[in-house]
């Protein structure tokens, strides 16, 4: 019912491609994923160090490459970290997809709540406030002997989330959730900014560190507690794929179909909440991958249809972050870019062309 | 102290006498004034001249010195210079200094807007003038935290925001900062509008341990004290080369492998010190060689460059010693803690990490950034019998710690 509603609000006179475009569709998901497992490929084989292509697949089949130290940069380095990039684009993609439906706007991403700032906060207040006190602070939740940065940024994620979660269920309206979700973001990060001001020089170069981003900290110990976080909210967000095609239409038409605006919202804050959280915890705050990446599915698929879209925006993102994380490796050289800097510089360009190709971008929000 | 500016005035009033024409003071005047001005004395009999430091320079005259700030900040270009003249009290200011700024010396009450001035000042006997700094909460000499803890001494903030007005309440007779060529950073320009006397002092862009060291003779010209300055220094220029020379004759086989990284590399980006960064000369003359020393993309540069975490651990993976200047840690177990895959490293196996960390305070102030650059020679003694305890079997170390077990 909603689906088709939704479908019918592609732009006027293009019904006879948007047809075509539904029968493309397999096809253009089996090219994606054939993509996303290329690039899986790829970055599995390219990296700083040069490791010759037999050498990585008796690694990965479970046998030793002619170095241990070969074996080990495939296994424990090259993997979890393709693997932190797949689940992290996805988590960034499909929450920047989903807050982009929740608020109407275009410009939403997963950290729209304020969750980002949160994280930075606890991470500032690790790496710069008080060195040695912050982490026996962290050690009396029994965290920060195991995850350390992760921990602080979870723990500043999640009460950023909780607070938002509490303002949520208090106002109906979601516009005032957008601002007090910015205003959260602004004052939280006035604090991180008061801490900077206070901070010795070197510990601020680790802040900043922090700030750029990276896929590569996720460690086979951490996998355990970052996956299933991600796939978790993966999944609640997946089951929410009616009742936001319901909500592309409005909130009062959402209504009348049945659906249960407050419980879906929440659902919506805690399954993108989740994810940003997580990742923004073990990756660092990054950018740019959760507003563009929704905005590149919807044109490759040419529809709002989120029985549509939260795949695809599962695989484009997925697919970017592994290519961001590519290009940062600078492959033949032996050092590194910025990963937040790269997500940008390369992935702006692409985002604009697609969103100059198709024209649908007025009628998902209106 | 008392005799010697006696017998200073003495000297200075034989030398008014119209028949002393080539009579010169054996001492500059630490304490006093010129009673009566004679301009052919030469009221700066103790010199001092930049051995090592490449970021300033002073002419002497006979009753003022020219003192220049080549680079205020890194890559400063000659135009960014800062020009100061220093004119003996109770003699007239020259002329033709337009655009210098004019400070009577001996000086007198000190804001120092860095914890590296500290220990020259400290050296100096010279900690008795300072009546302020940035903040109170990263700095290690003792006698000054004690002076903080009492609130005896303005925390006056730094950059932009500088607390200007409790500045100019203070009325200091001279104000240290350092440049860093950023607004955003910046003290200088804001005291210097305010009419502030402030000196930027960016000891830190020397290019060697040494030279950084050496700008305590920079601050021993302001207060006439360049006796005790190349007293002082001299003495550590001295040991540093002795130290020095105990590994000069070691070959490359007898160099254990470092691993340094910069700061918290965090996750991919891991910073290994340029060829030309302390680190890399420290690591040289103590006898050791860099893991990735030879790496072209750090040739020539004092920079840390990033590295890929694959790239650090296949080159690092065997390096005798690690020195991860890393934060928050006490122990090895710690330190594996923020990533499981350090436990595959020889030196960690071994237990053959250290940090710099031994003299770090509660808030995060490091004596290893504040004593330690005044004292290049207990650095490198450090390093020396950390790299080879044979050369240095009595030494205890000062600055860097080994991260125990548990």
């Amino acid at each position: 019912m909603s689906a088709s509603a939704a479908v019918s609000r592609e732009p006027r006179g293009s019904a006879v491609n948007g047809r075509r475009a539904l029968a493309r569709r397999p096809l253009l998901f089996a090219c994606l994923i054939a993509v996303l497992i290329a690039a899986i490929a790829l970055s599995l084989s390219l990296g700083s160090v040069d490791i010759p292509l037999s050498d990585i697949v008796r690694a990965l089949t479970g046998g030793e490459a002619s170095r241990d130290a070969w074996t080990n940069i495939v296994l424990r380095f090259r993997l979890p970290k393709v693997l932190t990039a797949a689940l992290a684009g996805a988590a960034l993609s499909v929450g920047g997809l989903l807050m982009q439906t929740l608020f109407r706007n275009p410009l939403a991403d997963p950290f729209v709540l304020g969750i980002s700032s949160g994280a930075s906060l606890g991470v500032a207040l690790v790496i710069l406030a008080i060195g040695a006190p912050g982490v026996a602070l962290l050690a009396g939740f029994g965290l920060a002997g195991d995850l350390g940065i992760a921990a602080a940024a979870s723990i500043g994620a999640g009460l950023v989330m909780l607070l938002v979660l509490l303002i949520a269920s208090r106002i109906r309206d979601r516009v005032a959730l957008l601002i007090v979700g910015l205003m959260l973001g602004y004052a939280v990060g006035a604090l991180v900014s008061l801490l900077l001001f206070f901070s010795i020089p070197e510990r601020i170069q680790a802040f900043i560190n922090w700030g750029f981003g990276s896929f590569g900290g996720v460690t086979w110990g951490q996998m355990p507690i970052f996956a299933p976080i991600v796939i978790g909210g993966l999944l609640l967000c997946a089951t929410l794929a009616k009742p936001l095609n319901a909500l592309l239409l409005g909130e009062s038409y959402a209504a009348s179909l049945g659906v249960r605006l407050g419980r879906v919202r929440l659902a919506i804050i805690v399954g993108v909440g989740l994810m940003a959280g997580a990742v923004t915890a073990f990756c660092g705050p990054i950018g740019f991958l959760g507003i563009a990446a929704p905005h590149l599915a919807r044109s490759l698929f040419g529809t709002s249809d989120h029985r549509i879209t939260i795949p695809a925006a599962l695989i484009v993102g997925a697919l970017l972050a592994i290519a961001a994380d590519l290009i940062a490796q600078a492959p033949g050289s032996r050092t590194v870019l910025p990963l937040n800097a790269v997500t940008a510089l390369f992935g702006a360009p692409v985002v604009i062309l697609a969103i100059l190709r198709w024209r649908g971008l007025r009628a998902s929000f209106e | 102290m008392k005799f010697r500016s006696l017998l200073a005035a003495l000297i200075v009033s034989i030398a008014l006498t119209p028949f002393a024409l080539f009579s010169v003071s054996a001492d500059n005047l630490t304490e006093s004034c010129v009673e009566s001005f004679d301009a052919t004395v030469d009221y700066f009999p103790e010199k001092v001249e930049p051995r090592f430091s490449e970021g300033w320079r002073v002419s002497y005259h006979n009753n003022y010195k020219v003192v220049d700030v080549l680079t205020p900040f890194p890559g400063a270009a000659d135009i960014d210079a800062f020009q100061y003249v220093l004119v003996q009290c109770g003699t007239p200011a020259p002329e033709g200094f337009d655009d210098a700024l004019m400070i009577e010396v001996p000086s007198g009450a000190l804001i120092a807007l860095s914890t590296t001035y500290v220990p020259h000042l400290d050296d100096l006997g010279l900690l008795d003038n300072l009546i302020g700094m940035d903040s109170g909460l990263y700095v290690s000499n003792p006698e000054v935290v004690a002076r903080f803890a009492a609130g005896d001494l303005l925390e006056v903030g730094s950059g932009p925001s500088v607390n200007v007005e409790a500045i100019l309440d203070a009325e200091p007779a001279l104000v240290l900062a350092f440049g860093s060529g950023s607004p955003d950073y910046d003290t200088h320009p804001t005291l210097i509008e305010a009419g502030v006397p402030v000196v930027v002092a960016s000891d830190y862009v020397e290019g060697s341990p040494l030279g950084q060291a050496e700008w305590a003779k920079f601050i021993a010209l302001f207060y006439n004290r360049e006796a005790l300055a190349n007293e002082v220094f001299e003495a550590k220029a001295a040991s540093y080369a002795d130290l020095t020379a105990l590994t000069a004759a070691l070959s490359d086989a007898e160099r254990p492998a470092v691993l340094w990284n910069g700061y918290l590399s965090y996750a991919d980006a891991w910073f290994i010190p340029g060829s030309d960064s302390f680190a890399a000369q420290y690591v040289r003359d103590a006898g050791g060689m860099l893991v990735l020393g030879d790496a072209p993309e750090i040739q020539d540069t004092a920079a840390g460059v990033p590295f890929a975490f694959e790239t650090v651990y296949e080159a690092g993976l065997d390096a005798d010693i690690w020195m991860p200047g890393t934060f928050g840690v006490t122990t090895l177990m710690d330190f594996v803690a923020q990533d499981e895959r350090y436990a595959d490293f020889a030196a960690v196996t071994n237990g053959q990490v250290y940090n710099f960390d031994a003299r770090e305070n509660a808030n995060g102030g490091n004596d290893y950034f504040e004593s330690g650059v005044a004292n290049p020679q207990l650095v490198l003694a450090d390093l020396i019998a950390i790299l080879h305890p044979d050369l240095l079997p009595e030494h205890e170390l000062v600055y860097f710690r080994n991260l125990p077990k548990e």
